[in-house]
């Protein structure tokens, strides 16, 4: 990288428009009713502190991709409302909402990458909300928007598939760029729905590494969607369980018995809700 | 309790369901087109009139013209050089401006690139009216507004690519998988960054596909909008056929044959590398 790169830290709160430090997340109240009249998350308050590293546990179906939608406005609560540091999500509508989502970033099980655009691009995304419209349809972006991009790619080692397809990589790789485009936002708080579902054990293991590092060096709040026990035991602090739309364990991950997931799946906990050694 | 333990051994019988019936409803169905085709065809029930007995009293008229297009008069091919020429120049500036043109009208028309039901409804609504025209009516219309030549007919050309461009790319977007539009909405982005930075990129193959189709038909409109005096070899068709010139008009349709494959194979090759 060049001098510039190598003397502007990627603390928070670098430059003006980026998120400031870690933030504290507050649900108080959730419920949200699709309109096919399917209840998805039923009165759920939380409060999760900033810089924690939080597992949302569940089966499908439990309402924890609803949840973490709501924390960054893709999905509306009916009821209730949600907070994330300074900004009253559920409040936001229109161009305030996107601004606030910028400082929220978000990886997917599918990567949600466009495949046939560059790795650059797609990282590029990252920028939407600290760039102007006129410059993303001239596709001229600024040395800075570039520069932390970059840095985002270097960061989980794919820089040098910077210019290739996204669409030619492997799982794990497309995943590491969904990781690049989320942190190229200079988020505080960073989403992860179902982030290894997709992988294989290896590679799994080496994206929760990626999402524990990106909480303990760079301070983000972290909360990640999972189903498998072991992972949210390994690679989180607190572990948020959810069945049928309903808070029904909130503590310690490392300590969750076998006892508290039989709760959280309402079922007897099986092989496959293990994920394996590395 | 795993799968394997409810399977049947082998060598029983197994308990296949019975297969529904479905040969009477395909009867049924078949009757149906059968009987509406023919009721079509009776004049005393609002259908055409269909005089078989037109064919064998004209034939012999017919085969004549047929004969002399069979035998082509290649003396004609210098004069139809320029108007050929003429022809693909038209198609291709045709093309490409439409092209121009479609790329965001095709993402304002679809469903995934616009969600805003009022204007995407808009721009369908007027894509439906501008493809609702027959290409002729166009060419005889601006024809008569802009004067003889080549430029009406690209006007048409245009007006006719726009309508069919968009609708099959638009309904290429409608129907693809746009997983992408999460992550960019997640990141704060607008409907206009999304669309430029993923939208655009992965519709690219959908829009070179159907531009190329659109230079194909481009090629066979522009032959018959001359006749109405829009430019291109049609002019020279129309001028022949004035002469009753049958074989020379056998020659520039096999020119155009000739044309309409040669685009058909250039575009089917860029076609299967864009995939």
């Amino acid at each position: 990288m060049n001098d510039t790169a190598a003397t502007r830290r990627p603390e928070a709160g670098d430059h003006a428009s980026s998120a400031s430090g870690p933030w504290p997340v507050t649900l108080d109240n959730v419920t949200v009713r699709y309109p096919n009249g399917v209840v998805a998350l039923k009165d759920v308050s939380l409060s999760i502190g900033a810089g924690e590293m939080v597992a949302v546990v569940g089966l499908s179906g439990s309402g924890k991709s609803t949840m973490i939608r709501t924390i960054n406005g893709l999905v509306q609560p009916t009821q209730g409302s949600v907070t994330v540091g300074p900004h009253a999500m559920t409040a936001l509508r229109g161009a305030a909402l996107r601004r606030a989502r910028g400082d929220i970033g978000m990886i997917f099980q599918s990567f949600n990458l466009a495949d046939r655009t560059s790795v650059y691009r797609n990282a590029m995304v990252g920028r939407f909300s600290h760039t102007p419209t006129w410059r993303t349809l001239l596709g001229i972006a600024t040395a800075e928007d570039r520069d932390i991009v970059m840095r985002a790619l270097d960061s989980v080692g794919m820089l040098e598939k910077v210019w290739g397809r996204a669409g030619a990589l492997s799982g794990g790789q497309k995943q590491r760029v969904a990781i690049a485009r989320a942190l190229a936002q200079e988020p505080a708080v960073m989403l992860a729905d179902e982030p290894v579902a997709s992988l294989d054990p290896p590679t799994a293991h080496a994206v929760m590494a990626d999402l524990s590092d990106i909480n303990a060096d760079r301070g983000l709040t972290v909360l990640v969607n999972l189903h498998l026990m072991d992972l949210a035991r390994q690679y989180t602090t607190r572990m948020i369980g959810l069945r049928a739309g309903e808070v029904v364990y909130d503590g310690p991950a490392a300590s969750a018995t076998d006892a508290d997931f039989e709760q959280i799946y309402g079922r007897p906990v099986q092989q496959r809700d293990r994920l394996g050694e590395k | 309790m795993t799968a394997a333990d409810a399977t049947v051994a082998p060598g029983a019988a197994l308990a296949i369901p019975p297969r529904p019936r479905t040969w009477p409803r395909a009867v049924a169905i078949g009757a149906a087109l059968v009987a509406v085709t023919v009721a079509t065809t009776i004049p005393a029930i609002g259908g055409v009139e269909i005089d078989l007995g037109a064919i064998a009293r004209n034939w012999t008229n017919g085969l004549d013209r047929i004969g002399q297009m069979l035998t082509p008069d290649w003396s004609i091919l210098p004069r139809t050089w320029q108007p050929l020429l003429e022809t693909l120049e038209m198609a291709l500036v045709g093309a490409a401006i439409s092209a121009v043109l479609a790329v965001p009208l095709s993402l304002w028309a679809a469903r995934p690139t616009n969600p805003n039901r009022v204007t995407r409804r808009a721009v369908r609504f007027v894509l439906n009216v501008v493809r609702a025209v027959p290409d002729l009516v166009y060419a005889t219309v601006l024809v008569a507004m802009v004067g003889v030549g080549t430029l009406p007919g690209i006007i048409t050309l245009i007006l006719f690519d726009v309508g069919i461009v968009v609708k099959l790319v638009s309904e290429a977007i409608d129907s693809a998988d746009a997983a992408y539009m999460e992550a960019g909405r997640a990141a704060g982005g607008n409907q206009t960054q999304i669309n430029r930075v993923t939208a655009l990129p992965q519709s690219w193959p959908a829009i070179a596909s159907q531009v190329l189709y659109s230079l194909e038909l481009n090629v066979r409109i522009s032959a018959i909008l001359g006749l109405v005096g829009a430019g291109g070899i049609g002019r020279l068709i129309d001028e022949m056929r004035g002469f009753y010139r049958y074989d020379a008009l056998g020659t520039i349709v096999l020119e155009i044959l000739v044309v309409v494959i040669a685009i058909e194979i250039a575009s089917n090759l860029l076609r299967k590398r864009l995939r």
